[in-house]
């Protein structure tokens, strides 16, 4: 009885495509740029240790790389973000990966509530 | 009452709560919904203090593990379908944990994950092999406790306690669009399915039947089911609160289990992170060997084969050789490379979809006055127990549509 309504269910959420399929990754890539934010600020002020920071930043880098492959539209405004994420250096300034997590978060918000 | 015999419950807690999907779903729960998730954890909570209470003691006064019930009580082939969709379910969930080992020692260490997974895996066997039962759950039941730090954390920033206190009310957060409220109710079927997980239940049954319970330790049965679990579920709380409070505003939901560990390193610098990186270390390894365990007792169980670690492991040479194949099949699952986060989703799913059929033969014999005599249940435990099995059959219903519906809870 429930197995066409599920067979549809997974039909439609494996056929979506465009910004609607792609609003879990830049939801993703926008949480891993304020948490390597957050890793910089607290590194700088002495409170993570070395092995720590080191393996965050690997993780979140490898996560953003992820994201990015995973997106059906690369291309767009919110790909070029995630790229621009992925470019800067694993010191980067907290302020400027915040700048690139507030700028996710807009994309986002626009497309959920679009 | 030996304080020492409260480890069991503790190990249960500590091991088992907070394992590395309760680690994952607490973050993410506080810092996307606040407080407002906090009734999931309270609720489910009792859930599993009624279970518990009831596995151990019938363990301790019909003597009978929860598999070989339900191959009484099920018939052969729904307790076959039970025990296989178990051991699946289970399975993944050990192969998650060693993922999260192997991230966390990575974190700690600097070494490379996989090799991290490699080691902690063996290590684990070695313990498994060489301590007694009691030994193993001493040990990583204790060990977990650096898990507190999370709870001085919460204390150190003065939370706001009366909107933490608010959040044991069951509600929905106001002004949600469809698509939040998806996802809330996701968490709300995946935080009952972390803190209800059914291996717990086997692990816990069967430990009572190890340490050779009876009805003088009804007591101490009831004591370790309400403090062990309330425990956990604190430590639990403790670590979505502070995500509200430091994750939320930062815009951050922890992708990666060591985010959890930050929370404590902002209040309390080096000292907190690496306590917390040890809790949770001592935590998931105790939930790795739990749910390694509970498969080779419910398979033992089942086909009613020599169990336990009260014996030496030639003495229970099938029980033995099926912890050892349940660990290194968990070990080749996170060697294939699989994301350590969608086995902590595909574990919470599937392990809510088998809770209703692993419950239910618990149930049906701690209610009979046969087997139980002046122990059975009385109208309390029946009330709650039936209770909780209508929730958690509703959460089993909804739990597979809502993660396609919320792509685990991301979308």
């Amino acid at each position: 009885m429930l197995r066409r309504p599920l067979l549809l269910l997974l039909f439609l959420t494996g056929c979506s495509k465009g910004p609607e399929a792609d609003l879990e990754y830049i939801s993703s890539a926008r949480s891993l740029a304020a948490e390597w934010a957050l890793v910089n600020e607290q590194a700088s002020e002495g409170h993570l240790t070395s092995a720590y920071v080191k393996t965050m930043r690997q993780s979140v880098r490898e996560q953003l790389k992820t994201n990015a492959k995973s997106l059906t539209q690369p291309q767009s405004d919110y790909g070029s973000e995630i790229a621009a994420v992925l470019r800067e250096p694993d010191d980067a300034d907290p302020a400027a990966l915040r700048a690139h997590a507030s700028k996710l978060k807009q994309i986002e918000d626009h497309l959920e509530s679009a | 009452m030996n304080p020492l015999e409260l480890t069991l419950g503790i190990m249960t807690a500590v091991g088992g709560f907070v394992d590395i999907s309760q680690l994952v779903f607490s973050g993410q729960a506080g810092s996307m919904f606040g407080y407002s998730l906090i009734w999931a954890f309270g609720i489910s909570t009792i859930g599993i203090m009624v279970y518990g209470e009831m596995c151990g003691r019938v363990a301790a006064v019909a003597h009978q593990p929860l598999f070989s019930l339900m191959r009484h009580r099920l018939g052969l082939k729904l307790g076959l379908v039970t025990l296989i969709a178990s051991f699946l379910s289970t399975l993944v969930t050990t192969a998650a944990e060693i993922g999260g080992l192997g991230m966390i020692l990575n974190h700690l260490t600097g070494a490379s994950y996989l090799l991290m997974c490699v080691v902690s895996t063996l290590v684990l066997m070695a313990s498994m092999w060489i301590l007694p039962f009691k030994w193993i759950e001493r040990t990583y039941g204790l060990l977990g406790l650096f898990m507190i730090v999370f709870i001085v954390a919460l204390v150190v920033i003065h939370p706001p306690w009366s909107k933490i206190a608010s959040g044991f009310v069951p509600s929905v957060p106001h002004g949600l669009s469809a698509k939040q409220l998806f996802n809330y109710s996701y968490f709300v079927v995946a935080i009952f399915s972390a803190v209800m997980f059914p291996y717990e239940a086997f692990f816990y049954s069967s430990g009572g039947i190890e340490e050779q319970w009876g009805p003088k330790d009804l007591l101490t049965n009831r004591v370790t089911s309400i403090v062990g679990m309330g425990l956990g579920s604190l430590l639990s709380i403790a670590i979505l609160a502070l995500a509200a409070l430091l994750f939320a505003p930062a815009n951050v939901a922890p992708q990666i289990p060591g985010s959890v560990a930050l929370q404590t390193a902002i209040p309390l610098g080096k000292l907190g992170l690496v306590m917390a990186l040890l809790g949770m270390l001592f935590a998931v390894a105790g939930a790795a060997v739990e749910t390694c365990m509970a498969n080779a007792y419910s398979v033992s169980q089942f086909f009613g084969w020599e169990w336990g670690r009260h014996k030496k492991p030639w003495e229970a040479p099938r029980f033995t050789i099926a912890w050892i194949i349940v660990m290194l099949l968990a070990l080749a699952i996170v060697m294939t490379g699989v994301e350590v986060m969608s086995l902590v989703g595909y574990a919470v799913v599937f392990s809510i979809v088998i809770l209703p059929l692993s419950y239910l033969p618990l149930m049906l014999l701690a209610n009979d006055k046969n087997y139980m005599r002046g122990y059975a249940n009385k109208w309390l435990a029946k009330i709650l127990g039936w209770l909780f099995f209508v929730i958690v059959t509703i959460a089993a219903i909804a739990a597979i549509p809502l993660y396609v519906l919320t792509a685990g809870g991301q979308g």
